[in-house]
């Protein structure tokens, strides 16, 4: 157990344990352990309802925790114990409050969602019981994605993560959600292969540095001696990652799974997906870029980034202008902020890494809302397909307005986060790469920012539609729990377009240096 | 906890040809792989798919075990061990059981090149892996130079499986040939790679077929034939 009192520091582990540092092993325990309280509920045999509010307790719970540990961190820089095999430092920080807070909205849907399926008749007690036992894997999979320095374990727990969530994908058993399942399941095991490739050719890379085993795939110590890696292996090392944790992340063009089991799993899910496991891909890739640029310089993971960023944002959008059914509008969505975020991580420098780590938050928070109200309009309206709903603002006007508001949001119009964090981004580009790169960057959004619109406009204004419109939600408890991750993850992306908090600055800033 | 390689192992990567008899014996049983590979690429029946993968792994387990051998280390015979029970013997007995006599599957008839012109793709592949990775040019700590390029075509051919066939058990042996080529290359270019870790890969790699059986039989109920040229709902 031992912490680095600064920057310099890393890579040496002989501190002696300072104090306070079992509460903070307890609390990253806390952090993973706590969303499990929901699928063991379910376990025991309770219905959605208690298995929901189990989740939800569990998940604000793991979300205090990482906003305690968040704190700690900031003071201490990293924390690590067993070989590196558990290691936080900001960055990772960063990423466990992001992800848990996308963990508690979508607990909150979860237990709205499956309760109305179960009343509804159309998931049986058994599937409720499967969708919350894999979805509390699932949660803490990913959160312990980010407590860990080895990159050897934080491939197997991305690859365990994965799994719990093709259960959720597949979970209605219908033809569709097989196939969906099937796809995802088969393509991301392929990509994620691929970047077991890639982890070995990193610890290969590492050979002719004199480490012992274990600290060759340990994080902090690579980065430490990142001048002495191979640069032929570490190159090959790092076009893998990018290929096969772009699989994970729904970079371009391996994102062939990623719409259809982001529209089939149920919505809450979905919202998990994007805004949760989408990142936990990301943050792989952006471990590799750090160890990447000592070992070879900023410009070729700069040039593979860019590459498939520009790639995934202009498949995003192609897709984006003609999609016919809302899950996948959205989905298509994910595929163009992930390749922003690919492209931010490429323009580097400070203002890069800031604007991307600051678009991980803001997309994360749009696009669980969006997931979320559609879960509205597939209870309201029993369809996906765009072109069938019509007049949500008067027939559900709490969804239509929620609807509107994020996706005027996701597509990145002001006061929201994601104008923000994509102006970052832009000047970012402006200042390292000249301007042809990001004006084209922001052509790009414009016709992004039009086509959501389109679509969402379309279903959100119009005529009440001549087919029967149901109540999503019965009951005031119901629909407060059904609302509460709407107006939270709202609010949210709203508060940080106007303002972001001084110690959420702090550490997005510690979160860069920990990577540079 | 600490370092979970004993220093020797480290000494003696360095000291290593690739003329030793455990090279060759190495380089053998990589060759052998290589030729299941082809085999499951220019056969039609579901059953033999099973037996050349089950076949392909003892050779994996056989690698793995000389390597074990020959640097003395306990922690590569487990793996050796794990291999053999789990990728030799478990999941093919699990594909049969489950998926072939389950489901009655005999034939695969949803194959979208023709077997020669897959196999001739084949040998381009293993070509190819030859000229990228190129055996002379590797540092001499591995034990069998030429296991690095037979593993990248094992890659590349369980690829290929996966795109020429559109059965989803043929896509999930072809999966499960990439996953032993990566094998190949952990031990051979990286024998030292963490016990933990390994397991935890191995953790993993179970789950997924475990929870790839339970769609492929799902899908193969539901469509009573299933291929994923027949999957189509999904685009755009």
């Amino acid at each position: 157990m031992s912490y680095g009192d600064d920057a310099t520091s890393r890579g040496a582990t002989a501190d002696g344990p300072a104090e306070g540092g079992t509460p903070v092993i307890a609390d990253i325990v806390l952090v993973v352990v706590l969303p499990l309280l929901g699928g063991l509920t379910a376990l025991a045999g309770r219905r959605a309802r208690a298995a929901g509010s189990a989740a939800i307790v569990g998940g604000v719970g793991s979300f205090a925790a990482a906003v305690v540990l968040a704190a700690r961190i900031g003071g201490l820089h990293h924390v690590e114990a067993w070989s590196g095999f558990l290691y936080v430092d900001a960055m990772g920080a960063y990423f466990t409050v992001v992800v848990s807070f996308i963990v508690v909205l979508a607990s909150f849907g979860s237990a709205a969602y499956l309760a109305a399926e179960e009343a509804r008749g159309e998931l049986s007690g058994f599937q409720v019981r499967l969708y919350f036992g894999f979805f509390s894997v699932f949660a803490s999979g990913m959160l312990a994605v980010f407590m860990t320095g080895n990159l050897g374990l934080l491939w197997v727990l991305i690859e365990t993560s994965t799994l719990a969530s093709v259960v959720l994908v597949g979970l209605e058993g219908k033809p569709r959600s097989l196939e969906a399942a099937w796809k995802y399941v088969i393509i991301s095991s392929f990509g994620v292969t691929i970047a077991l490739v890639a982890t070995l050719f990193l610890f290969f890379a590492a050979s002719g540095v004199h480490l012992t085993s274990v600290q060759r795939l340990t994080w902090y110590y690579l980065l430490a001696h990142g001048h002495g890696l191979t640069p032929a292996s570490m190159r090959l090392a790092f076009l893998l990652a990018v290929v096969g944790y772009g699989t994970k992340t729904g970079l371009a063009p391996m994102q062939t799974w990623l719409p259809d089991a982001h529209s089939e799993a149920p919505s809450p899910a979905s919202a998990m997906l994007s805004a949760a496991l989408l990142n936990t891909g990301m943050y792989a890739i952006i471990r590799f870029r750090a160890i990447a640029i000592p070992a070879l310089g900023a410009s070729f993971p700069d040039t593979v980034l860019l590459f498939f960023g520009f790639l995934s944002v202009f498949i995003g959008v192609v897709f984006l202008v003609n999609a016919r059914n809302y899950k996948r509008m959205f989905a298509y969505s994910s595929v163009e902020h992930m390749g922003i975020i690919a492209v931010a991580l490429g323009f580097g420098g400070v203002l890069g890494l800031y604007g991307a780590l600051l678009q991980v938050l803001t997309h994360a928070l749009g696009k669980a809302v969006l997931f979320l109200s559609s879960g509205h309009l597939v209870l309201g309206y029993r369809t996906r397909e765009v072109s069938q709903v019509r007049g949500v603002l008067t027939t559900l006007p709490f969804a239509g307005g929620v609807l509107l508001l994020a996706s005027l949001g996701v597509a990145g119009s002001p006061p929201f986060g994601i104008f923000l964090s994509e102006l970052t981004i832009v000047r970012a580009g402006f200042a390292n790469v000249g301007p042809f790169l990001p004006a084209l960057l922001l052509l790009l959004l414009v016709i992004g920012f039009i086509s959501l619109l389109n679509g969402t406009i379309g279903m959100v204004s119009g005529e009440r539609p001549a087919a029967e419109v149901h109540q999503p939600y019965r009951g005031w408890p119901q629909r407060l729990v059904a609302s509460v991750p709407l107006v939270g993850g709202l609010g949210a992306l709203a508060l940080i377009g106007l303002w972001i908090p001084g110690s959420l600055h702090d550490l997005l800033l510690q979160a860069i240096r920990a990577v540079s | 906890m600490g370092s979970l390689v004993s220093p020797t192992v480290l000494g003696v990567v360095q000291s290593l040809s690739s003329s030793s008899l455990a090279g060759t014996l190495v380089t053998l049983s990589s060759v052998l792989m290589l030729l299941a590979a082809f085999a499951c690429l220019g056969s039609k029946l579901f059953n033999r798919y099973v037996v050349y993968y089950g076949f392909q792994s003892i050779a994996l387990s056989f690698a793995a075990a000389v390597v074990a051998y020959h640097y003395d280390s306990g922690e590569l015979w487990a793996l050796a061990a794990i291999t053999l029970m789990i990728k030799g013997i478990a999941i093919p007995i699990a594909a049969r059981r489950l998926l072939l006599q389950r489901l009655d599957l005999r034939r695969d008839v949803a194959v979208s090149t023709g077997l020669s012109t897959s196999l001739m793709i084949g040998a381009v592949l293993t070509g190819f892996s030859f000229l990228v990775i190129q055996p002379q040019d590797l540092p001499h700590g591995a034990i069998s130079s030429s296991a690095v390029p037979l593993s990248t075509a094992l890659v590349l051919i369980g690829a290929l499986c996966m795109v020429v066939r559109r059965h989803t058990i043929a896509q999930l042996i072809g999966w499960l040939i990439t996953e032993n080529g990566v094998f190949l290359g952990a031990i051979t270019l990286a024998s030292t790679f963490p016990f933990i870790v390994e397991a935890g890969v191995f953790l993993d790699l179970v789950a997924a077929v475990l929870i790839m059986v339970v769609y492929v039989s799902g899908i193969t109920r539901q469509l009573a034939e299933a291929t994923a040229a027949e999957l189509r709902e999904l685009r755009g």
